[in-house]
């Protein structure tokens, strides 16, 4: 087993540029993507008829106090002139007492700022009623500012464990999905490898000799591991210490995620390998159906975007989701091993039956 | 030593080895021959122990291979066809490679690369990378990886395919010396009748899965020891002077070459001037001909109708 390993690690020391590669755009996509989840939507206002420039910019503050979308006072002719011609989704015409929004097609966006709008009037509109039964409107409305600022009640949320609830990290998910996702294309080559040694006829000496063919594999499939694993960690590690990413408190638990899904993806590949007849035909497939993974297991949306019975259905069959799940409820939720063990163990099973089905396939084939 | 008997293989059906019976012995370097697709390379398969046989048994000192594989792989290197090394990976990487799977100690393990590298003459280019040699000297370093553990027996797929005629005197140079100084039983097989010639005592010709001819170069020879061989050297001719040739009495197989036309013809007829005229009735210009005794190669076209390259 030993000199198999070694003869990969050697060519890995040859050429360290894929693993290398792989590192830095894991870390620069969850960087780069990341940083775009915080940045927030620009919408165009103008003023509709008898509404005066006070009366938009009163309103434009009120809409501005939350959400995540900044609104601003702009000329009619720009805000309908950028609508048609595609530069932004929508414009806000302000009405006295409504206002109406103008885009060409509905999107989500449309939809989050019209929820945003009617729950920012309907408010102001309830204040106004009762501001115009007070005598001083303006010191009714001071008062109101401080009684909301110290509440009779207020809600207290907290993990389950009892800490305090951190809102949800995107950025920590991107890292999550980009990193899984490119150490999937890593060890997947260096499986791979096992066929192309099989054409070259460096297998067939390799039986030739002393050395077992359950050494064979273990040398090529622990190199995979291990390479999946390290490259898994350092991305993670340079986030941490270099780029402040907070991945929570259980290291151990992370480590021991990301051990059983290299494992996973390591059997997924031997699945592949063993379905592939050359290294040419794996290049090709492999790599055209790793992508599609992450986006099927929602790795770069927010959670719950993806509702498609199908696509979640296929999910369930993707190491990918399950180690996401997993890694999320331990960093961000701080979940412990009771509440990660379902998708542990489905990855576990799914090693289990990859590696089985893919050593078959690529024992019974003869090149 | 080492002994086929009745060795056949199938695929899907299709037999690819039919029978095949043969055997070295000791310290005996012998050819196996045959052109593309005749079924060396699967026979040598099997006789390594890569491939099962549908049926017969391969004997090593009278023990079955096919029921104890690892005596074989003991004291057999095997030199495929393809060039079976990492490219990524210098010489002495490689080299170190294969030592390490025969569980060379480090220590043998060096002297043992040292070894082979002056064997194929590449001592000095031992650290550079498999992928900036050239085809001849990739061939050199697949035979090295084959000798670390001293192979008691050497298999030797077409192991000067398409190399540089200095790499190809190298490597006859290494068969002869692992034959003749090291003691080592060779089975070289390959489609150059010259070199089988050269450093084989005995050989065995192969065609269409089966062993069709065996024997020393002087016994085969014998095969056409009634018949001359005339190579004509023609400038051009037609399907019609070919067969005006084919249909002269002494005349018992026409086949063409690169210059002109090749005939096995029987041993000291009087034919020579029958072709002239044959050549002057179809305007063919006869540049040169040349009376022979029969070659190997010659041998090889009487039993089989076909050239080994062909």
């Amino acid at each position: 087993m030993v000199p198999v390993f070694l003869a990969q690690w050697m060519k890995e020391k040859r050429s360290p540029y894929m693993v290398l590669i792989f590192i830095s755009i894991s870390i620069a996509a969850a960087l780069l993507f990341g940083s775009n989840m915080d940045i927030k939507l620009k919408i165009d206002t103008f003023r509709g008829e008898g509404v005066t420039v006070e009366e938009a910019e009163r309103w434009i503050d009120r809409l501005n106090e939350s959400g995540a979308f900044i609104f601003s006072l702009r000329a009619e002719e720009e805000s309908l002139a950028d609508v048609r011609q595609g530069r932004s989704d929508m414009a806000v015409r302000l009405l006295k007492d409504d206002y109406r929004i103008i885009a060409v097609m509905e999107s989500t966006n449309v939809e989050l700022v019209q929820q945003h709008m009617q729950a920012v009037y309907h408010e102001e509109f309830r204040i106004m009623a009762a501001a115009s039964h007070a005598e001083d409107e303006l010191e009714f409305r001071e008062a109101m500012k401080t009684y909301m600022e110290q509440p009779p009640l207020k809600l207290q949320s907290s993990t389950s464990s009892g800490s305090e609830l951190r809102s949800y990290d995107m950025r920590l998910q991107l890292l999550f999905g980009f990193s899984l996702f490119l150490a999937m294309l890593t060890v997947g080559f260096r499986v791979n490898a096992m066929t192309a040694e099989k054409i070259s006829g460096i297998w067939n000496r390799v039986i030739l000799s002393p050395l077992t063919k359950t050494e064979m594999y273990l040398g090529h499939l622990t190199y995979s591991t291990l390479i999946g694993i390290v490259q898994i960690t350092m991305v993670f590690l340079l986030a941490k210490y270099l780029f402040g990413f907070s991945l929570g408190h259980s290291f151990g638990m992370l480590a021991m995620i990301v051990v059983l899904y290299t494992m996973t993806i390591v059997a997924m590949s031997m699945l592949f390998t063993g379905i592939l007849r050359t290294p040419e035909q794996f290049g090709a497939i492999f790599t055209s159906i790793v992508p599609i993974m992450p986006l099927i297991s929602g790795a770069y949306m927010p959670p719950g975007t993806i509702t498609n019975d199908v696509l979640l259905f296929i999910g369930q069959f993707l190491p990918l989701q399950h180690a996401l799940d997993a890694l999320i409820g331990v960093s961000i939720y701080e979940q412990g091993w009771t509440d990660i063990y379902l998708p542990l163990a489905k990855l576990l099973l799914m090693a289990v039956i990859f590696f089985g089905v893919g050593i078959n396939l690529v024992e019974r084939r003869r090149l | 030593m080492l002994e086929t008997v009745e060795l056949s293989k199938s695929f899907k059906g299709k037999t690819v080895v039919d029978g095949v019976s043969l055997y070295l012995d000791q310290g005996e370097s012998v050819g196996l021959l045959g052109p593309n697709g005749a079924g060396k390379s699967t026979t040598i398969s099997m006789i390594s122990s890569l491939l099962a046989p549908t049926h017969g048994d391969v004997l090593l000192r009278g023990k079955s291979v096919i029921k104890h594989p690892q005596d074989i792989r003991r004291v057999l290197g095997v030199v495929p066809q393809e060039i079976a090394l990492y490219e990524e990976l210098s010489a002495y990487e490689n080299l170190q490679f294969f030592g390490r799977i025969y569980k060379l100690k480090k220590t043998a393990l060096e002297s043992k690369i040292q070894e082979v590298l002056e064997i194929v003459g590449l001592r000095e280019r031992q650290k550079e990378l498999i992928k900036t040699f050239s085809g001849g000297m990739k061939r050199r370093i697949n035979i090295a990886a084959a000798l670390l553990h001293n192979p008691q027996i050497v298999i030797m797929d077409e192991p000067t395919v398409g190399i540089d005629p200095q790499s190809r005197n190298h490597i006859l140079d290494t068969v002869r010396y692992l034959n003749l100084e090291k003691g080592t039983t060779v089975l070289y097989t390959s489609h150059y009748m010259e070199e089988v010639e050269q450093l084989c005592k005995r050989m065995y010709i192969m065609d269409h899965g089966k062993v069709i001819a065996s024997g020393t170069k002087e016994e085969l020879g014998r095969i056409l020891s009634s018949e001359d061989t005339i190579l004509l050297q023609l400038d051009a001719y037609d399907d019609a002077f070919i067969e005006e040739i084919r249909s002269l009495d002494p005349v018992r197989q026409v086949e063409r070459t690169d210059q002109g036309l090749k005939l096995i013809i029987a041993k000291q007829s009087r034919v020579l001037s029958s072709i002239v005229q044959s050549a002057e009735r179809h305007s063919v210009q006869l540049i040169n001909m040349h009376v022979h005794t029969p070659s190997l190669e010659d041998v090889f076209l009487h039993l089989t109708g076909r050239t080994l390259r062909d």
